[in-house]
């Protein structure tokens, strides 16, 4: 076959590279590229994407029941059983939703929220990312407790949105932590936010991006739109779209009926669990393919099948 | 600078420099340079001097190089015959100071001497106090608190605030939830003056730090007598009954820029820079001021907090360390003022202001629900309890900017009869006039902020309003009548969401509002006199007579590629933004979509183009377009986004353009209607030749001037012939052609090129006979 010549091109910008956990727990770093995913003959991808997986300190009560058969017996087992058969799930992170201080979910507070976060960080080494309950006012009392309580453990909080973000953004440079930028699916929203965080003169390498996760079928064409968007603005040049993003297609990938419904739907969808697993995991390898540099996920195959397309699509030998 | 307070600030640094100079001698003598330093339950050191120099005090010994260094910053106290800038020395006197202060301090605590123990001399501790929490060590809290006091003679203050507290409302001043601190330092005029400032101060959620006295008698003594509530709760925090005391709020401001600021000892730039940018705090000297406690001022104007005093003082007015005035004098007796009380409310209400605090609405304090629920809603005449205008009704509303000093914020007031009053389903005149001050409220602003009367009236519960100006029409609903809601609720509605909404550029807001006919019909000339003045100033704003445009990027979440670049002349394409309400925009949210693109590099001004402009659309577009003309459809226009209100699109034969509105539905000569063609000009596209606009660019002079203007408009639909006929009319009469509007053809006389051709050749257009476009 004749030798085809790649055309190549050259980018001024970088993608900054945040390292979460640390602290005599292991490290992981994330970002870090000059070019657009697994395009090494382009630039170069110092760190493949990472992995993280979702555990509540609550079980979930509208999970899908394909990942109740996975995780039921650590559910009930505890928080740091889940975590630990997190990371041997594969996980590169773990990421705690403080689920029970919702007011809907028993309303908890800070020191349970503190409880949590000590549970998991005893039960494994790998970096932890912390989400609040989803509800800025909750958010901002649990999240600042667990920044205050864990000092120094480069803990990844989130979410920061434009409501609540100089709450957390505070807190996250008292503590040395990381935040996670959130905007609803929108490339100036997010590049707005990433401005408003920094005006706060929290450094740039401290801020991961989260642009929205749309699930397939469910707005997935706008997040890797919007994911692709500010990637290239970022290569371009510009710093305030420079950040690594992570995205959650877990949560969103088994939300829909399509990953949680077993009777009454067409018999070509095939069976619940295959489906739900292929739900998650196109999901999950469309935003590798528009610059996810962290993706949370939830279903061990799923995980599987994305880290076997990781491993492939990092490697340079092609 | 004034050479007074020069003055007596360097002599005030002398003093307390050899102060402590002798405290430290003293103390070393006796106890050993080795001797251990800290203030309790911080892990700051000594957090001013920390924070200036970097170094971390940790013994006796330690202080001596900072001591030194306090001495070398000493100039000599101004002779009389000389006459200089003082400020330079003046604010080095004034670091010297809290040196000074900070080093006594810790030789205190070294000395068990603080937290300081407050003789009570008779005043009786409320054993009421139960939630007063202090973190001084060894002290009890709360009723337990004031009963040892009580027994042992002594109510002891607080010591430098804690680091957990610290954390706590470090946090709440950066993310804006508490507006600002007070450091006070002295006595009020009274007892009764210092509750009510420190009533005001809490009532704005402000945090309150005690200091100091005035021969003896400090504003701590007068609070305690008073029975008010002192600790971490209540937002009070008696420091001292010394001037020295006043370092514990500056150690703070310091530690709050350390902790969230991230910045390390030695920083000092970032330190003072982060303070005055975002701590919003002030100094407020009560009673006589004395050569230390200017040198302590200074001191604090060097992290950017002003002082206002409330005796006779000379001012320091320009600003430049500060972000307004240095120092204030408003000596207290001759605040304008009803009683002392109203003087106390006025003097508050000062230091908000020099200090440029924005305050939070937190709520809309009215007795119905509020909130964008209830904006949709439509009261029937019925369910009405009274009217506003409509049909033969009598209303205006007119916002606008008014002096400080004029402007009491959250003042309502009504003139007139109130709604308890009203016959069931009358219509009664109304006016309101709402007064606006503020740093950065501008008079072009004054329209933009009244057309948002309209939906703030209208979140009300019960309250429905249309229109504006005076074709405003207001509706109020028997239910919300009988929940209590009156006429002077409309003002408080308007003063809470203009704070809320606007606060980047509103400081006061004053609503009086009438309801006597007479009263009504007279301001409603005089509002009228403005709206016209107003429409005036619009028309007359062209885009040479300004040196800005502006430019919306808010449809690129569906857009990608689609900026708006708007000047005067031209409203972007969805017809919401004009170049004023983007100019606001941008005043009041100057990271947002809303940008200021200078006019530089002029490259053609027949087409429009301008090197800067271009510059900005290639970097906002993705990289996609690289020119853009202001003023041609033919050679790079302006991108469509998709929620244009009209389209423009070449007619080749008829060498003219059609223009097709949002609401015609119906076919058009090009063999297109509107949603066809929405979707071939549409989505960020630069399509020569078409181009997205908003309905009221038709009027303006800048319409498609280098094609030659509304003369090339061939083809409209009808709707916009009818809703803008006057307009149209005269911007037909204004270009020379008086009789243009007959001879555009519309959708009912011709749907076709053939037809359309037909037609113009029978009324004779001018475009026939124009240069050709291509
Ligand atoms: S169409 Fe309107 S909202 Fe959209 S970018 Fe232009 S001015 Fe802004
Ligand atoms: S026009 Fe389209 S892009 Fe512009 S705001 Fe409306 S829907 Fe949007």
């Amino acid at each position: 076959m004749p030798a085809i010549l790649v055309p190549t091109e050259k980018w001024a910008g970088k993608v900054r590279e945040v390292t979460l956990g640390g602290d005599s727990r292991k490290k992981v770093v994330v970002g870090g590229e000059t070019t657009l995913p697994f395009l090494h003959f382009d630039g170069v991808i110092p760190h493949a994407p990472a992995i993280a997986i979702d555990v509540e300190d609550v079980a979930p009560q509208n999970w899908s029941p394909v990942l109740g058969a996975v995780w039921g017996d650590v559910m009930r087992e505890g928080l740091a059983a889940w975590a630990r058969k997190a990371v041997e799930a594969g996980a590169d992170m773990v990421a705690l939703t403080l689920r029970s201080a919702d007011p809907d979910m028993g309303n908890t507070g800070p020191a349970e929220a503190v409880e949590a976060v000590k549970k998991v960080l005893a039960a494994v080494d790998v970096p932890l990312i912390v989400y609040g309950p989803g509800i800025a006012a909750k958010d901002n009392e649990v999240l600042v407790a667990v920044s205050d309580a864990f000092a120094g453990k480069r803990l990844a909080l989130g979410l920061c949105e434009d409501k609540n973000y100089r709450t957390i953004v505070a807190t996250c440079m008292a503590n040395g932590h990381i935040v996670i930028a959130n905007s609803p699916i929108d490339i100036n929203l997010a590049k707005q936010l990433n401005i408003l965080i920094t005006d706060m003169d929290m450094p740039g390498d401290r801020i991961l991006m989260d642009p929205t996760t749309g699930a397939l079928g469910y707005g997935l064409e706008y997040t890797y739109s919007v994911m692709e968007r500010l990637r290239v603005a970022a290569l371009l040049g510009d710093s305030m779209t420079a950040m690594p993003m992570i995205l959650n297609p877990g949560r969103e990938g088994w939300r829909f009926k399509e990953a949680k419904t077993r009777d009454g739907v067409p018999t070509q969808w095939g069976d619940l669990e295959g489906r739900g697993i292929a739900w998650e995991t196109t999901t999950a390898i469309a935003q590798l393919q528009a610059g996810a540099d962290i993706l949370v996920m939830r279903h061990p195959k799923a995980v599987g099948l994305v880290k076997r397309a990781i491993a492939s699509l990092m490697a340079t030998n092609y | 600078m004034s050479k007074y307070i020069a003055t007596a600030a360097i002599r005030g640094s002398h003093a307390i420099v050899l102060e402590a100079e002798k405290t430290l001698s003293q103390a070393i003598k006796e106890l050993g340079p080795d001797t251990p330093v800290a203030f309790t339950n911080t892990a700051y050191f000594l957090p001013t001097i920390y924070g200036y120099t970097g170094t971390k005090v940790q013994t006796l010994g330690d202080m001596v190089p900072i001591m030194e260094k306090a001495r070398s910053f000493l100039a000599p106290v101004p002779a009389d015959r000389l006459w200089l800038p003082y400020l330079g020395e003046t604010l080095d006197a004034g670091v010297a100071t809290l040196f000074a202060e900070e080093i006594i301090m810790g030789v205190r605590f070294v000395r068990g001497e603080q937290p300081e123990r407050m003789p009570l001399n008779g005043i009786k501790v409320q054993t009421s106090e139960v939630s007063g929490a202090f973190t001084s060590p060894d002290e009890e809290v709360g009723a337990g608190r004031a009963a040892a006091a009580q027994s042992n003679g002594h109510y002891t203050l607080n010591g430098p605030i804690d680091d957990i507290q610290l954390r706590t409302w470090g946090i709440q001043l950066v993310d804006g939830r508490m507006p600002g601190f007070a450091a006070i330092v002295g006595c009020a005029k009274s007892n009764e003056v210092a509750v009510r400032i420190v009533r005001e101060l809490q009532r704005r959620g402000i945090l309150i730090f005690l200091c100091g006295n005035v021969n003896g008698r400090s504003i701590i003594h007068q609070l305690l007598e008073e029975g008010v509530q002192l600790g971490y709760d209540t937002y009070t925090v008696p420091f001292g009954t010394d001037t020295v005391s006043a370092i514990y709020p500056l150690g703070f401001a310091t530690r709050s820029a350390l902790t969230f600021g991230g910045m390390t000892g030695g920083q000092a730039r970032d330190i003072l820079l982060y303070n005055k940018n975002r701590v919003f705090a002030f100094v407020l000297a009560l009673g006589e001021v004395d050569d230390l406690k200017y040198a302590t001022a200074a001191g604090a104007i060097t992290y950017g907090f002003p002082v206002i005093a409330d005796t006779l003082i000379p001012q320091i007015l320009p600003t430049g360390i500060t972000t307004y005035e240095h120092v204030v004098s408003m000596p207290f007796d001759e605040i304008e003022g009803k009683d002392d009380l109203e003087r106390a409310d006025r003097l508050v209400e000062r230091c908000i202001e020099v200090r440029g605090v924005k305050i939070r609405m937190a709520q809309v304090d009215i007795p119905v629900a509020y909130g964008s629920a209830f904006e949709g809603e439509i009261i029937r005449r019925d369910a009405m309890l009274a009217e506003f205008g409509g049909k033969g009704g009598i209303t205006f509303e007119y916002l606008k900017m008014a002096d400080s000093e004029d402007v009491q914020d959250g003042r309502v007031e009504l003139e007139g009869p109130d709604l308890d009053t009203f016959k069931e389903g009358a219509n009664v005149p109304l006016g309101i006039v709402v007064e606006v001050a503020g740093r950065k409220m501008q008079k072009d602003f004054e329209s933009v902020l009244e057309r948002q009367i309209h939906h703030m009236i209208n979140g009300a519960e019960g309250v429905q309003h249309i229109g504006q100006r005076d074709i405003a029409w207001v509706r109020i609903a028997k239910g919300s009548y009988q929940r209590g809601f009156r006429l002077r609720h409309l003002g408080s509605i308007l003063h809470a969401k203009l704070h809320a909404d606007y606060s980047a550029i509103v400081d006061k807001v004053q609503v009086k509002i009438y309801t006597n006919k007479a009263k009504v019909e007279e301001l409603r000339e005089v509002a009228r006199g403005v709206y016209n003045e107003r429409n005036i100033k619009t028309a007359n704003l062209t885009d040479e007579s300004v040196d800005t445009f502006y430019s919306c990027t808010l449809c690129q979440s569906f857009a990608p590629s689609h900026v708006c670049i708007i000047n005067p002349e031209r409203v972007g394409l969805c017809g919401a933004y004009n170049w004023l309400d983007c100019k606001a925009s941008y005043e009041l949210n100057p990271t947002g979509p809303n940008q200021p693109i200078a006019k530089k590099g002029l490259i053609s001004a027949e087409k429009g183009e301008w090197e800067s402009a271009n510059q900005f659309l290639y970097q906002h577009s993705n990289s996609t377009f690289n020119r853009l003309t202001l003023y041609s459809v033919m050679d790079a226009p302006m991108t469509a986004c998709g929620c244009f209100e009209c389209i423009m699109m070449l007619i080749p034969e008829a060498n003219g353009f059609m223009v097709v509105s949002r609401e015609d539905t119906g076919m058009t000569p090009a063999g297109m209607a509107f949603s066809t063609l929405a979707g071939v000009a549409g989505g960020g596209q630069q399509s020569p030749g078409m181009m997205g606009h908003g309905k009221y660019y038709l009027v303006s002079k800048k319409f498609i001037p280098k094609e030659g203007g509304l003369k090339r408009v061939v083809w409209m639909s009808a709707n916009l012939k009818e809703s803008m006929e006057s307009e149209l009319r005269e911007a037909c009469q204004r270009i020379g052609e008086p009789g243009l509007i007959d001879k555009i053809a519309d959708g009912r006389n011709a749907t076709t090129v053939e037809q359309l051709m037909a037609f113009l050749e029978e009324v004779g257009h001018p475009a026939l006979t124009m240069e050709s476009l291509i």
